[in-house]
């Protein structure tokens, strides 16, 4: 390495065309009429001996000339921008391999580094740039990373990512790209999304070959009552009607239910096990390990505490507490009822100045408090307003308002109502424990797709964090409900509080336009527009020593020129 | 074009004469008192009389007052010689009026002599040496071969003997690369008198600047390339007026009169100004 040179701009070199007017004019002033002198030794200076050689010799003993040619070689090399050593530019690629699940199959990803490989050594390149496409682009390597060590880098990555755009990654790519228009070289395993548009410096290259996949699809596990009920969607992506044995196993049992698939079609497996262990569900290994093992963590409804203070006609609420499931009454209370103007979470009753309404009722859309909440047919008797933003209205009256700090007023008075006597009351009863629930700090969802946003619910005055399958952790940021980008590996994934674990949830490999390998095969897009190699920008700038010896050398050729005109001091 | 005006010689010559040294001379008898014994009527000096001594120089007082014989020594009278010696290198030759000058001068020297009745001798060293004496001065001076390519200093040991006593006159450029004193002395030696006449050229004096010039050498034919700068120019003139300061001091050493002819001017000027100083109104 130490011993390379490299010019980056050789057209400097043209400089060089700077010799023959600077000789022509050494001749020219050379054709000077010989004259007749009487005494030559008065022209000569002390260091001078009267040169009657050849005309080339001569002139090559000019010396003002030849620090003259000397300092428009140096110039030259600036302007070429000479390097050598650890200055010497880099060649360049950049390289973007596709993230998706779809290239863990069997040797692709291997294919896609021998591919990567094989590029570098054909263009010889010196540093890497590797991009993984996904729903968010990574760079793997790079940026102008040294060849070995990018490839190296490269033997670590799982590619694992969702069906994804990779305009993205391709953007990055040019962005990270030393040269403007430069040539990026694409590795994937498929054929192009339909309406993708390539820039015309893409050049594109699948290496994989059509496989024949059973995956599952999606997998829902609820427990309730120490059985754990799953829900697993199995697909046959082969060109063959295929019997498939579906094995739900948690030790010690296990259980295999086998389904028979048409090619390209998909059932549905349900199983309930006595089971609150993770639950391993598989189908018989194949072109795609990915997606043909998932393990479920346990997903119990959590316990909730409820409780009602005194004022509150408690009887319809604890026909509620009786019947709804994972309700508890002891304290603390995560969930407290109370009468109008208490610090409970949620105020039951109305104040003086009562009024009944049969309808029509106006209820916030979109609200999940009232979902499903079906009011034909109530008589809600309300009395004066409670502050807050107006959930349900009836004429001026507001029915149910929530407040800022997530404080609930129903104004309503149980007694002169009919709400408790029909469906409307249980199903909101239900979305309010729902909303305690989701507001308690934990993992919302234990089980999630690639690429699916993770919700989380942290509480202040502690330090949240995720754990991943690598066992990095990766902090939470934010106090409440948080809505974190998906998760970049598939895996348990543990929700740490101040270090210790609080909630775990599981990222399953499962994407169907990832797991579906039968349109994948070999094919190769060339880049459209005439881009070249990339080659590494001024990562250092031009080094400055040809121009001090180009300075050092004018100014040699001026001291030599003055020299001349100095006066002789007599003898 | 003729290297040689001999009417204008002339013209130079009218109402001058040779200004002669106050030494005794030596030449053939003449008019010049000389430092030789003869007998003139001029004493000389007393000494005592030897076998062979003409007895009517004897000193016949001194001999009845001392009783010795005293023999009364007379000066000879002559006619001093005039020995101009030219260099005849090439270097006199630069141009044309350098090499007309320097014959003028040399003839200017004879034709003075010639009209005091002093007998001139013209030696001329070049690439050959030759002497002439009398009215063939004329003659050589106008055959002459601008020629010689070495030095004077080193011509001159080719030339014929110099003869002593006599008044001699240099013709010659000075540029050439010797011991001054050595030289000038060498020049002085036996002589009673020396001129050095330092014809130089124009070109010598204030050469002409340029681009550049491959400047050669008249006599040794060497090259130098130089790019005549200002600064270039100045310098060979600071090192001419060196040269000849070493010169001036040379010849003052040597008591010889160093007078310079601008070869641009024409010979009656010459005579009238910078060589006024070697001849005196006839």
């Amino acid at each position: 390495m130490g011993g390379r040179l490299s010019f980056g701009f050789p057209l400097g070199f043209l400089a060089l065309a700077a010799f023959a007017p600077l000789i022509a004019a050494y001749f020219l002033r050379r054709r000077q009429k010989p004259r007749q002198v009487s005494a030559l030794f008065l022209w000569r200076s002390p260091s001078q001996r009267a040169q009657a050689g050849p005309r080339l010799e001569r002139f090559s003993r000019e010396a003002s000339l030849a620090l003259e040619l000397l300092a428009i070689g140096v110039a030259a090399l600036f302007l070429a921008d000479l390097r050598c050593g650890k200055d010497v530019p880099q060649k360049h690629l950049v390289v973007v391999v596709d993230g998706g699940l779809s290239l863990s199959a069997k040797g692709v990803a291997d294919q896609v580094r021998a591919a990567v490989a094989k590029l570098a050594k054909d263009e010889g390149a010196s540093a890497l740039t590797l991009i993984e496409s996904g729903v968010k682009p990574s760079v793997l390597a790079g940026p102008q990373l040294n060849t070995a060590r990018a490839l190296a880098l490269l033997e670590a990555w799982r590619p694992s990512q969702p069906s994804h755009d990779v305009s993205a990654a391709l953007l990055m790519a040019r962005e990270l790209s030393s040269v403007r228009g430069g040539r990026i070289w694409f590795f994937t395993d498929g054929p192009l999304p339909e309406g993708l548009v390539l820039p015309p410096e893409v050049r594109v290259q699948s290496v994989a070959t059509a496989a024949e996949n059973v995956a599952f699809l999606t997998a829902q596990r609820h427990d309730s009552g120490g059985v754990a009920a799953v829900t697993v969607r199995v697909a046959n992506f082969t060109k063959s009607r295929r019997k498939i044995p579906v094995t739900f196993s948690a030790a010690p049992s296990e259980q295999v239910q086998t389904v028979e698939l048409d090619p390209g079609t998909s059932a549905v497996v349900r199983v309930g096990l006595k089971t609150a262990a993770t639950i391993r569900v598989s189908v018989p290994d194949d072109a795609l390990s990915e997606d043909s093992a998932i393990e479920l963590l346990a997903a119990p409804t959590p316990p909730l505490s409820v409780g009602a203070l005194e004022g509150v006609d408690s009887g319809a609420l604890k026909r509620f507490f009786a019947i709804a499931p994972g309700l508890v009454t002891t304290p603390p209370h995560a969930l407290l009822f109370g009468p109008p103007g208490s610090k409970a979470q949620v105020t039951l009753g109305a104040t003086p100045g009562l009024k009944s309404f049969v309808g029509p009722f106006f209820t916030q859309k979109g609200d999940p408090l009232l979902d499903d909440v079906e009011l034909a047919g109530v008589v809600w008797t309300a009395g004066t307003n409670p502050p807050g933003r107006p959930l349900v209205t009836a004429g001026e009256a507001v029915l149910i308002a929530e407040e800022e700090d997530g404080t609930l007023h129903l104004n309503l008075d149980l007694p002169r109502s009919n709400i408790q006597r029909t469906t409307a009351w249980p199903v909101l009863l239900g979305n309010l424990v729902q909303r305690a629930r989701l507001r308690a700090p934990g993992l919302p969802r234990r089980h999630l797709m690639l690429g699916e946003d993770v919700p989380v619910v942290t509480e202040g005055g502690a330090k949240w964090s995720l754990k991943g399958p690598d066992g990095r952790d990766r902090p939470v940021l934010g106090a409440g409900p948080v809505l974190l980008p998906a998760l970049p590996t598939p895996g348990r994934w543990a929700l740490l509080k101040d270090g210790k674990e609080l909630d775990a949830l599981v990222v399953l490999p499962l994407d169907p336009r990832e797991s579906d390998l039968r349109t994948r095969g070999p094919f190769l897009h060339e880049a459209t527009a005439d881009a070249g190699t990339l080659t590494t920008g001024l990562s250092r700038p031009r080094p400055l020593w040809p121009i001090a010896l180009l300075l050092l050398l004018l100014l040699a050729d001026f001291w030599l020129t003055a020299r001349e005109g100095r006066p002789v001091v007599a003898r | 074009m003729s290297l040689l005006d001999e009417a204008a010689v002339e013209r130079a010559a009218a109402g001058k004469a040779l200004r002669l040294p106050r030494v005794p001379h030596r030449g053939r008898v003449g008019e010049v008192r000389s430092s030789s014994v003869g007998s003139s009527l001029e004493l000389h000096d007393f000494r005592l009389y030897q076998p062979g001594d003409d007895l009517r120089q004897l000193d016949w007082n001194a001999v009845a007052r001392t009783g010795e014989l005293v023999l009364r020594v007379r000066q000879d009278e002559v006619s001093p010689r005039v020995e101009v010696v030219v260099d005849a290198s090439r270097s006199m030759g630069l141009t044309d009026a350098k090499a007309a000058r320097t014959r003028e001068v040399a003839l200017l020297a004879c034709v003075l002599a010639l009209r005091a009745g002093l007998e001139p001798v013209v030696v001329t060293v070049g690439a050959t040496a030759h002497r002439a004496t009398g009215h063939r001065t004329r003659e050589v001076l106008q055959r002459l071969e601008l020629d010689g390519r070495e030095g004077f200093d080193a011509a001159l040991r080719r030339a014929p003997a110099l003869m002593p006593c006599g008044l001699r006159l240099w013709v010659t450029d000075l540029l050439f690369e010797a011991s001054a004193d050595v030289l000038a002395e060498r020049m002085t030696r036996g002589a009673s008198g020396l001129a050095v006449i330092q014809v130089l050229d124009p070109e010598d004096v204030d050469p002409e600047g340029g681009l550049g010039a491959r400047l050669t050498d008249t006599e040794s034919g060497e090259v130098l390339e130089r790019i005549l700068t200002a600064g270039v120019l100045a310098d060979y003139q600071s090192r001419l007026e060196a040269h000849l300061q070493l010169w001036r001091q040379a010849t003052r050493r040597v008591r010889a009169t160093l007078v310079i002819a601008n070869a641009g001017d024409e010979i009656e000027g010459l005579a009238r100004g910078p060589l006024s100083s070697l001849w005196e109104a006839a």
